[in-house]
């Protein structure tokens, strides 16, 4: 499968990567330099432009898109329900771009369009990262801190928790992520479970296209 | 604010009738990125902080400055262990501060706080400077343009050899097209550098390197120094470099400042930097409090830090912090005429 990454930063790429191949059972081919996005809402910015770019001008089958989604509404089960909309989640917003811009496509490269895949990680990427490390971590976790209106964590906790400094360096910052990437590489299983937003990547990733 | 006890030198810088910063003060944190439009007194900051260092050097004045009262005036206060010292830099004129004048009741902290001021350096590097020849000798610390680089880099490979493996380890990480440096002797006891490439090719001399890949250098050279200075001011550090490569810029001069969080074992670095370039403030996304931004109001300008903003988490959801910079929102931009 040749499979493009939209994603914030090469750290995140190098993770996706990883996960993608595990998902797949098999390595993708990957386009040689990433689309990146400065960060939310530059993603959603972005986004048109990388799917018509792709559609037309090259042969790629999957585009896969991810996100943080900081201190947004999560997407829930609710949101699935057909024409539901929810103006402020990212996942919603991001499938709604797909959707929009591909909808009156002409065939080219021999297909109708190019494939959505879309994962959000609540809050941040590095809760993927910590998922089935630290008990405390999971989507559920987070909604349950939401309603309650105190996070049991932030983005800057996480990201101690891996990199043990709030400032890594970006070699530093991709070998953690990547230590971590290994546990769920060898069995999904848990970062499936525990995170609905990386399992509806996973689904978006194994559907037709 | 990210203040570690007694690892930065200079607390707050007071700006009374200086050029545009009429009355400001701006405290500093170990890491200062500061943006605004030109003219609003980016530059003078860096300015006073070098004649800080300057006039610190010489033997303290006496009760003169008081006869100055009213006219321009930069005072500076320390942290602590120092914070009990207050240096007034004297100006004659909007452009001329040539008095220095020390309140401080232990004279022994104030040769401490003079040391450190000592190694103080500012930069504005220049990349025709950079890629000439230098000459060996002179090679104590790179220069305010890089223009010793040669000799610098010459120096630091003979005698540090570790911790030039190591920034020319960076380097090629950085910069995959090369494979070395390679420094050699040039005519008239001068020394120059260029930088060599895979398979058969002739080394590319420092003359035909791109002004990014010197610029880069340079930093590299700054923030992999063994004994660093304990404040580096450096103007325009996005010049020259791709987009996708600013966080990497942000990271070499991060070591300086944060030299446990890149595993390097030395004191901390107060670093004063200035950039245009919306892509690079992006980098600063998760620490708001490193940012200041000058205001210029008319013929006014002030100093503002970015973490001061209470509804910044609203407008990051609406836009980058650059998108929201170029757009006015944050201000630091050009007045319309
Ligand atoms: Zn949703």
């Amino acid at each position: 499968m040749k499979v493009a990454f939209l994603s914030e930063s090469p750290a995140d790429e190098a993770v996706l990567r990883v996960l993608v191949d595990a998902i797949l059972g098999e390595p993708a081919q990957i386009t040689p330099a990433g689309f990146r996005a400065r960060g939310w809402p530059n993603v959603l910015q972005v986004l048109p432009a990388v799917i018509r770019h792709l559609h037309f001008n090259t042969d790629v089958e999957t585009l896969v898109v991810t996100c943080d989604s900081d201190d947004s509404p999560v997407h829930t089960e609710a949101h699935e329900a057909p024409q539901y909309y929810h103006p402020h989640c990212r996942m919603c917003q991001l499938r709604a771009v797909f959707r929009q811009t591909s909808k009156r496509f002409p065939i080219a490269h021999g297909r109708l369009k190019v494939r959505r895949v879309v994962g959000v990680a609540v809050p941040a990427l590095e809760a993927w990262l910590l998922c089935g490390r630290d008990s405390d971590v999971s989507e559920g976790a987070w909604i349950n801190g939401q309603l309650a209106g105190r996070p049991p964590y932030t983005r800057a906790e996480l990201k101690f928790r891996i990199y043990q400094t709030e400032r890594p360096s970006l070699p530093h910052e991709i070998e953690c992520a990547l230590r971590e990437t290994e546990r769920h590489r060898r069995d999904l299983r848990r970062l499936e479970y525990d995170f609905p937003g990386f399992a509806a990547l996973m689904k978006d990733l194994k559907s037709p296209a | 604010m990210n203040r570690v006890q007694g690892v930065d030198v200079i607390d707050t810088v007071v700006f009374h009738n200086f050029k545009a910063l009429r009355n400001t003060s701006l405290r500093l944190s170990l890491f200062n990125l500061v943006i605004g439009p030109n003219g609003s007194g980016k530059t003078s900051l860096i300015q006073a902080l070098q004649q800080l260092r300057t006039l610190s050097q010489f033997p303290l004045g006496d009760a003169a400055m008081q006869s100055r009262s009213g006219g321009p005036e930069i005072a500076f206060t320390f942290t602590a262990p120092y914070s009990g010292i207050v240096a007034r830099l004297g100006c004659t004129s909007d452009v001329l501060c040539d008095f220095l004048h020390v309140d401080c009741l232990d004279t022994a902290s104030w040769l401490e706080v003079k040391c450190r001021l000592a190694t103080l350096r500012t930069y504005v590097l220049d990349h025709d400077a950079m890629a000439q020849s230098s000459v060996r000798a002179d090679s104590a610390v790179l220069e305010s343009n890089g223009g010793n680089l040669a000799a610098v880099l010459a120096a630091r490979q003979h005698e540090a050899p570790l911790a030039f493996a190591r920034m020319e380890a960076e380097l090629l990480r950085l910069l995959p097209e090369f494979t070395g440096i390679v420094i050699e002797d040039d005519s008239g006891g001068r020394v120059r550098f260029s930088l060599g490439i895979d398979g058969a090719g002739e080394p590319v001399r420092a003359e035909n390197l791109s002004q990014g890949a010197l610029y880069l250098l340079g930093l590299l050279v700054l923030s992999f120094d063994p004994t660093p200075p304990a404040v580096v001011c450096i103007e325009e550090i996005d010049r020259g470099v791709h987009p996708r490569m600013l966080r990497e810029v942000r990271d070499v001069l991060y070591r300086l400042s944060y030299p446990e969080s890149f595993g390097e074992k030395r004191e901390p670095v107060q670093v004063i930097t200035t950039t245009h370039s919306p892509y690079m403030l992006d980098q600063f996304r998760d620490h708001p409090d490193e940012v200041v931004i000058t205001q210029k109001l008319g013929h006014e300008a002030r100093f503002e830090r970015l973490s001061d903003r209470l509804d910044l988490p609203e407008l990051l959801r609406e836009g980058t912090l650059g998108d929201m910079w170029f757009s006015g929102v944050l201000g630091g931009v050009p007045e319309q005429q």
